[in-house]
């Protein structure tokens, strides 16, 4: 006999993302699922944004690595709460993960949460993790022509951060190009262009995240 | 290869939906659909489901996968294209003004269990 499904074949991760969106929402926490490829900038970034903001918003990092806690270590460093995933070699984070990390925070004293996904630009793509807004950063040393090539994880972002912007003298990569490929996968996704380390840029997009955690406030 | 966290979740699922049939039976067949822009291989998932059946309910089960194609809707030329990859520019007029449709889809059809 033949049962007939026409489920999702991910829908218990997504009914577990959709349990902590409205955990997140129930504490007014505004939540990130931050990706990107491994050495793209992506923690320095994180370091760079709170750093401007310091002070005015109250942050936390869920950080997901294969292995280690050199990214929560960095972030305890500046005094930012965090919880750190160990995937014991998965290449991306999922609901459960995140679900469990929830638990260790306390987010009634957040409201900007970064949950910083395992460096992949392929796997991290289908897992919803119950986060308000997916950001993809992309740094120039990778080369213009990733939104092509990997189309899936640009598609479902919300935002395109270019970061180490400070290399561009020393490569051949082209903003305008990933710029119009953006424009076509994610046509409302603004894109920031910076360099965590100089700090250009920096304001802009941090400002930008401001106005998210105060909209989600109202 | 994110594959394997899929094939375990629909292995999981599988359990769930004979419980609700009530069903006890061998499974012998499944049936996916796995959309060409799905970001999934069906190799891998061929691969992955090899090494998670095992001493599981779908143990040796057959997995037919249907890989439904993506649409480019040409805003410009209002063409049509069916797709297996992704593109960029309407295939027939070259504007890139389309929206493209379906292809990542990701789901367990039907479950064929001995009588």
């Amino acid at each position: 006999m033949k049962i007939v499904a026409a489920k999702k074949i991910l829908k218990a991760n997504d009914q577990l993302a959709a349990e902590n969106r409205g955990e997140y929402d129930a504490a007014g926490v505004f939540a990130v699922n931050v990706v990107g490829s491994p050495g793209s900038g992506k923690t320095t970034l994180l370091e760079a944004l709170f750093a401007h903001l310091k002070g005015r918003i109250k942050p936390a990092v869920i950080e997901g690595d294969i292995a280690g806690s050199i990214d929560a270590d960095r972030m305890e460093r500046i005094g930012v709460p965090v919880v750190q995933i160990n995937t014991d070699g998965a290449c991306h984070l999922d609901a459960v993960m995140v679900a469990s990390a929830n638990k260790e925070l306390d987010l009634s004293a957040v409201d900007l949460l970064f949950v910083e996904n395992v460096g992949n630009l392929v796997c991290t793509a289908g897992f919803d993790l119950g986060e308000h807004l997916r950001i993809i950063v992309l740094s120039t040393s990778e080369g213009d022509d990733k939104a092509v090539k990997y189309p899936a994880i640009f598609q479902g972002s919300h935002a395109l951060f270019i970061t180490k912007i400070d290399l561009l003298p020393h490569l051949n990569f082209n903003v305008n190009r990933i710029n119009a490929d953006m424009k076509r996968l994610a046509p409302n996704a603004p894109v920031f262009q910076v360099s965590a380390l100089r700090g250009d840029g920096i304001p802009v997009a941090a400002e930008w995240l401001a106005v998210k955690v105060a909209e989600n406030h109202r | 290869m994110h594959e394997l966290s899929i094939v375990e979740a629909l292995i999981d699922q599988v359990g769930e939906e004979l419980d609700r049939a009530g069903q006890r039976g061998r499974v012998l067949r499944l049936e996916l659909n796995i959309g060409r822009l799905s970001g999934v291989h069906p190799d891998a998932v061929r691969f992955a489901f090899g090494l998670l059946s095992a001493g599981t309910i779908v143990e040796n089960a057959e997995i037919a996968i249907e890989e439904p194609r993506a649409a480019c809707q040409c805003h410009a030329c209002h063409a049509r294209t069916e797709l297996d990859d992704l593109v960029f520019e309407c295939p027939h007029c070259g504007a890139a003004e389309v929206t493209i449709e379906g292809g990542r889809e990701m789901t367990l059809q039907s479950i064929e269990i001995e009588d």
